[in-house]
């Protein structure tokens, strides 16, 4: 169906409308498309390289937040030694800064890393 | 895989490619899966197969993209739900839905607004007022002989209410009245 031949679909179905005939203002977007579109990666080769970084660090954010999930389960169990304990702490303190100076490297915010799945919501 | 269209009672066969599928107390009304994107295009082709199938009879649609293995999934699917799915078929009986939105222009109130409502509800069997950026948005649930009413009733308060621009869609299968109440 072209275009035009849409309108008219739609127009085919206004059983009444306003006075002077202008719909405009109820023209619609569909928000979960119009955004989950507009995070796709730019293809500008000066942006690219930013919108790989991004999407590589949105993923091992993911993953750094799954493993410090499951240690805090573990350290929760009471399955752990005070020293294993301990290295967890230190490990996921030395990531996190990790995160943040990559972060910083490629000029991303901790809100850049994360993925719009539309009607899913997003990921992190 | 198969696509599910609709709910209905009447077993009727509807025109090709569309198949009934009898579903204990009902049937369902299914097609092959469409090819191509998601898009616009596909909505309104779907949305004119319901169309001519509400021309005959009372029709549930079933959300977009709702697909199965085969007839029997289908029929597994729905049947357990049969008792339901009747008395709901009974509330859209010979009746269409109705959309009505009203935007603000300058200078309405609520009351005006509430108003609108008030008089459009008492031409519907049930109406459903859903959340929006427009001023009224709404839909309502109208006979087929109350419908010629129902617009006429549009117009009149869109005379009345220069300060709303109001827009009366329709007619359309009954998407806001298939949930249980």
């Amino acid at each position: 169906m072209s275009p035009a031949a849409r309108r008219g679909r739609s127009r085919d179905k206004v059983l009444a409308g306003p006075l002077d005939g202008d719909l405009d203002a109820f023209e619609r977007k569909i928000p979960h498309l119009s955004n989950a579109l507009s995070r796709r990666i730019d293809a500008d080769p000066d942006s690219v390289q930013q919108g790989l970084a991004q999407l590589v660090l949105t993923i091992v954010e993911l993953l750094r937040q799954l493993m410090e999930r499951q240690a805090l389960r573990r350290i929760d169990g009471g399955g752990l030694s005070d020293e294993q304990v301990e290295n967890l702490g230190r490990t996921f303190m030395e990531l996190d800064r990790a995160m943040e100076e990559l972060r910083g490297h490629f000029g991303l915010e901790p809100e850049d890393l994360n993925l719009d799945l539309g009607p899913l919501g997003r990921l992190l | 895989m198969i696509e599910l269209l609709a709910i209905t009672d009447d077993r009727a066969a509807p025109p090709p490619p569309l198949r009934i599928v009898p579903a204990g107390p009902v049937a369902v009304v299914v097609g092959p899966v469409p090819e191509g994107e998601v898009d616009a295009e596909a909505m309104w082709a779907r949305e004119s197969l319901l169309e001519d199938l509400m021309e005959d009879r009372p029709l549930l649609p079933i959300r977009f993209g709702t697909r199965v293995e085969d007839d029997a999934a289908a029929a597994e699917a729905v049947a357990p739900r049969g008792e339901e799915l009747v008395a709901a078929l009974e509330r859209v009986r010979g009746a269409v839905e109705l959309s009505v939105r009203a935007v603000d222009r300058g200078g309405a109130d609520a009351a005006a607004v509430d108003d609108i409502h008030a008089r459009l509800a008492a031409h519907a069997r049930e109406y459903a007022r859903h959340d929006g950026p427009e001023a009224l948005r709404s839909a309502y649930l109208v006979d087929r002989a109350a419908i010629d009413g129902f617009v006429a009733a549009v117009r009149e308060l869109q005379h009345e209410h220069p300060g709303l621009s109001i827009l009366c869609t329709g007619p359309w299968p009954p998407y806001s009245f298939t949930e249980p109440r």
